[in-house]
């Protein structure tokens, strides 16, 4: 959920980004910290993490641009665990998740990782009386520079077979990638998402 | 909400007081602020409260309504105040965690009240978006060095077979 506070002019919104174990989420966040410029303020990366660098509870990266004009944006990039026993701590770090970015590893031997995975965000957005056809989520098929990866025709009809479709990216994110039109989109679709719900309050 | 953090502030005598939503941004905040990264505190302590809570469940309890951590210079207090915002102190460690917890009590139920009126005063207010001027968002985020000679493109879309 958005936070919008009129007498600071700002607006806060949270970014998550999901997908299975070791699929590329924490590398997003880490390659946005290390290589985005002209923003007004960009924090620490707070990895809190195993001995292995798995993700334990949440990767946090605050970053404050100019999306608004005249209004401070603050974007707060989340990662979840990827792992199959931290169930309960993704359902903790989706709570007011404004915008979604799956990150699916291109590998074939993960196809069925990443359809559990896309099918755990769903249920876990349930679960905080979410809906993933109300939140704006983009598809990332990371690691498409190693030897065994599907065809993103294949991933796409596998994560992507809706009617309407979400916007989706290829990345190496390792390399930096596709990960800042991937952050960009979602960041297009959020703020679209808040004109078009307030043109239809009539405020 | 700016003037019950004041007064806890004043009565406590503690360091500085946040409000947090419990997804993780700052509401507002008061006092020797300077001292913490409070953005990140925020999301640290919403998740740790969540999580705290989650054990609570488990537990057989409906909530642990407030975490003390005692520190050997600074201390920390979340109290909870509803079901979305939670109430951060910070304060030296040699104060009193009894009066801490008492001011923050009286804090947390005066800003639950103030929220609840609010809620009920103008429920649909909100913020004319379409009145802003949104950026071209496809740069808010920029890469430090020029983007590589074939950037990736949005996946082309096929239409969806009909079943």
């Amino acid at each position: 959920m958005a936070i919008i506070n009129q007498a600071t002019k700002e607006l806060q919104v949270k970014i998550v980004y999901y997908g299975p174990g070791k699929g590329g989420k924490t590398t997003n966040l880490e390659q946005v910290h290390a290589n985005v410029k002209d923003v007004k303020e960009k924090g620490k990366l707070v990895s809190l993490a195993t001995s292995s660098d798995r993700t334990l509870f949440f990767d946090f990266l605050p970053i404050e641009a100019m999306a608004i004009k005249g209004f401070k944006t603050k974007f707060q990039l989340y990662t979840v665990p990827g792992q199959v026993i931290y169930n309960t701590t993704r359902q903790l770090v989706l709570r007011g998740v404004d915008g979604i970015v799956f990150v699916a590893d291109s590998q074939y031997d993960k196809m069925s990782e990443n359809v559990e995975s896309f099918q755990n965000l769903e249920e876990n957005l349930i679960s905080q009386k979410l809906n993933l056809a109300n939140i704006p989520y983009v598809l990332q098929y990371n690691k498409r520079d190693l030897a065994n990866v599907a065809p993103v025709e294949y991933m796409e009809f596998l994560l992507n077979n809706r009617d309407v479709q979400a916007p989706s990216f290829t990345s190496v994110a390792a390399k930096c990638e596709g990960v800042f039109e991937t952050l960009n989109m979602i960041t297009r679709l959020l703020l679209n998402k808040f004109i078009n719900e307030s043109a239809r309050k009539g405020v | 909400m700016d003037g019950a953090l004041m007064e806890l502030l004043q009565r406590s005598e503690a360091t500085a007081a946040l409000i947090i939503d419990k997804g993780g941004p700052l509401i507002c905040q008061s006092g020797d602020t300077d001292r913490f990264d409070t953005t990140t505190i925020s999301a640290l302590a919403a998740g740790s409260f969540c999580a705290t809570q989650a054990i609570a469940e488990r537990c057989g309890e409906i909530n642990f309504s407030s975490i003390y951590q005692q520190g050997d210079h600074t201390s920390i207090l979340f109290r909870n105040i509803d079901e979305d915002l939670l109430l951060i102190v910070m304060f030296r460690a040699a104060l009193s965690v009894g009066a801490i917890k008492y001011y923050g009590d009286q804090a947390a139920e005066g800003v639950a009240t103030q929220i609840q009126k609010a809620h009920l005063r103008a429920p649909e207010t909100s913020i004319d978006l379409v009145s802003m001027n949104v950026l071209d968002a496809s740069e808010v985020f920029r890469h430090s060095e020029p983007p590589p000679a074939q950037a990736p493109a949005p996946v082309k879309k096929k239409k969806p077979k009909a079943s």
